[in-house]
């Protein structure tokens, strides 16, 4: 029961980090790399509003979750907006260059010392009974929560509302998009703010879960894997990959060795890229134009 | 054609100048993983070492000359350690190379430090075998934590403490020098009458420990002993207890070991180190306080004994070289030296032709207690020989 509960925990985080990967790459092509330092920004902007709001941990929590949107609508409009129409690893490039420029930030600004947002909120991260013998931590709880929540939000979002039934407009053709009045900025810098919100996200519950520190940036990069096995335009392929990878690493960790930990998320993805190179959901066609 | 030439020899003069400055202070270089994911562990050192320096030339330098003291990122980084390391000693001439970054760092600095005859000093790095005796003759180390002797330490506390028999768990980082301090342990633990029931690696960084502290806590240990980076000692703990395990937990006190003992609040998590915590109130202790203080630094005084303690190091050797000082000198005045640490250890850090560690090493150990609401030191000053 245990290992199961492990499973979903880890699913969820990778299934939330991998939501931002998807959400851009579907609408623009662009595989953002900066990811796992939008994910350390959102961290740090809930450390900074516990900080401020002090003995006000939900006005906290709110005030960095819609720091975190306006943040990816600013990298869109400030950044990466100018490279609309340029080649994509042109944009990819600069992802790169945005991540190291915000790591550099962010330690000018708070410094490499461990940090403990959920401390600094005055809340304690307690173990709750998964029935008779599991436990799962509060904040873990949450997450599982949370990526449901998201999916499930993005999901109606993008079936069932106009702006998301413009965003996969969008993905699927920008020109003709474009030609039938769709504004592209607005819908690319929505599809930033959704990624950098739910990276922001999961960078917040993984700081509370544990604690905020430099190697968050990694963590962004190791689920990376995660949505390529499940194929990068797709959410629902996304869940699965996830699930797939994280079932994998528990189960080695518990019975191999944990030290394939490390490299079990890339084997699963070398074995889904011979056998399906788009991943088990992802689209041939979107393959062949990367 | 006037200006232009009025221009090269105002440059030539402003060099000059320059470089005659230079020749007039010690100059020493340090490489550091300022940034990335391990500069927790490291940045923090540098920092206070820098800050001791100013605060030393404030007071007139060493020797009536000032102390010139270069800190540059390496990231944790092998190739930049490597530029760095060269850049010191080519470019600014360094008398001594101070690194404080991962191991995975020290290939590229040992090779320009032989290369130049530059001493190298480890100061919050870990301290590689080099400069244990039969120590090599331009490495050193006064960084607090040390293989094999840690886990004697640790295990020798453990011994002391229970009366029922031990059944040990182990918990590391997968990084080299960590796991092989785990392996020594396993089986010093043995060779003290110890049941070693598992061993957790976990690879940096993870985003959730529970899995790891699972399959440990499946192994049902009465005692857990972790010696790696604080973020995976201290992570698998956490994850431990959420999964309802009551055994005690013993780990090593890295920099930032008292604030997390008051953060976690839990009387039987215990921390073994060499560094005196700030609860000693010690006169160097409110000297730290001012000095960060008045430097501006990021980090609480509590993580800045180590840089200190580098600094009063580093002080002490060059107080040791004549003027003109050379890096020659300067080794010869760290193989014969001793540099009262003013409590912040448990005796003086020694250094001989032959030991670059120290001759003795002395180790506390410290608990959270409940009753008290304080961190209790529940185990003095305890000395270990330093031998071949």
């Amino acid at each position: 029961m245990q290992l199961a509960v492990n499973i979903v925990v880890l699913a969820s985080i990778y299934a939330l980090i991998c939501c931002g990967y998807v959400l851009i790459y579907r609408v623009s092509r662009v595989v953002s790399l900066a990811h796992g330092e939008l994910m350390l920004l959102g961290a740090y902007a809930l450390y900074a509003t516990a900080s401020l709001f002090s003995g006000h941990p939900l006005v906290a929590i709110a005030v960095a979750a819609l720091l975190a949107v306006v943040l990816g609508a600013l990298v869109y409009v400030l950044l990466m907006r100018h490279l609309t129409g340029e080649m994509v690893l042109a944009a990819v490039l600069t992802t790169i260059a945005l991540g190291i420029l915000l790591r550099g930030a962010m330690v000018l600004v708070w410094g490499a010392q461990e940090q403990h947002p959920l401390h600094t909120l005055g809340w304690q991260n307690v173990a709750l009974a998964v029935g008779p013998t599991a436990k799962v931590s509060a904040v873990g709880l949450t997450l599982v929560l949370a990526t449901a929540a998201v999916y499930l939000g993005l999901w109606v979002f993008l079936r069932r509302t106009r702006w998301g039934i413009r965003m996969r407009a969008v993905g699927q053709n920008p020109l003709l998009a474009a030609q039938r009045g769709i504004g592209l900025h607005g819908i690319y810098a929505l599809a930033w703010s959704l990624a950098t919100f739910t990276g922001g996200l999961v960078g917040m519950l993984i700081a509370s879960d544990s604690a905020l520190d430099q190697g968050m940036v990694v963590i962004g990069l190791k689920a990376f894997p995660a949505a390529l096995v499940g194929g990068l335009d797709s959410l629902l392929g996304t869940l699965i990959g996830a699930l797939i990878v994280a079932t994998a690493e528990v189960l080695l960790i518990h019975y191999v060795n944990p030290l394939l930990s490390d490299v079990v998320p890339f084997l699963v993805l070398l074995a889904t890229l011979i056998v399906r190179p788009w991943g088990l959901r992802g689209t041939r066609e979107e393959l062949d134009r990367v | 054609m006037k200006r232009t030439l009025l221009l090269a020899l105002l440059a030539w003069g402003l060099l000059g100048v320059g470089a005659a400055g230079a020749q007039e202070a010690y100059v020493i270089g340090a490489t550091g993983a300022m940034t990335g994911p391990a500069a927790a562990n490291f940045a923090p050192v540098l920092e206070a070492m820098k800050a001791y320096v100013d605060n030393l030339n404030a007071k007139g330098g060493v020797n009536g000359k000032p102390v010139q003291m270069l800190v540059l990122d390496d990231s944790g980084e092998p190739s930049k350690a490597a530029a760095n390391a060269k850049k010191l000693i080519a470019q600014d001439r360094v008398l001594m190379l101070v690194s404080s970054s991962p191991s995975s760092t020290y290939a590229p600095l040992v090779v320009e430090s032989k290369r130049a005859g530059v001493p190298l000093y480890y100061a919050g790095a870990v301290c590689p075998k080099e400069t244990y005796p039969p120590a090599d003759a331009l490495q050193f180390c006064s960084t607090a934590y040390g293989a094999t002797l840690d886990s004697q330490a640790a295990l020798a506390f453990v011994k002391a403490q229970s009366k029922e028999p031990v059944r040990i768990g182990f918990a590391t980082m997968a990084i080299p020098i960590a796991r092989a301090e785990i392996e020594y342990a396993e089986q010093l633990a043995k060779t003290l009458g110890m049941t070693a029931v598992d061993t957790q690696i976990t690879p940096p960084p993870v985003p959730d420990y529970t899995p790891f502290a699972t399959k440990l806590k499946d192994a049902n240990p009465n005692w857990v002993y972790s010696w790696s980076p604080w973020v995976s000692q201290v992570r698998t703990f956490e994850a431990l207890r959420r999964l309802g395990w009551n055994g005690r937990y013993i780990t090593w006190a890295h920099l930032n070991a008292e604030e997390e003992l008051a953060r976690l609040k839990d009387d039987t998590f215990y921390v073994v180190g060499t560094n005196a915590f700030f609860q000693d109130n010690l006169p160097i202790h409110a000297e730290i306080r001012a000095t960060t203080q008045k430097a501006g630094l990021k980090y609480p005084a509590t993580y800045l004994a180590e840089g200190f303690i580098a600094g009063l190091v580093a002080e002490t050797a060059l107080k040791n070289t004549s003027w003109p000082p050379t890096p020659a000198k300067v080794v010869g005045a760290m193989n014969n030296l001793k540099v009262d640490l003013k409590g912040l250890r448990g005796g003086p850090l020694e250094w001989t032709p032959d030991n670059h560690f120290r001759t003795t090493q002395y180790y506390r150990v410290w608990h959270w207690d409940s009753a008290k609401q304080a961190i209790i030191q529940i185990q003095d000053w305890q000395a270990i020989p330093v031998k071949r």
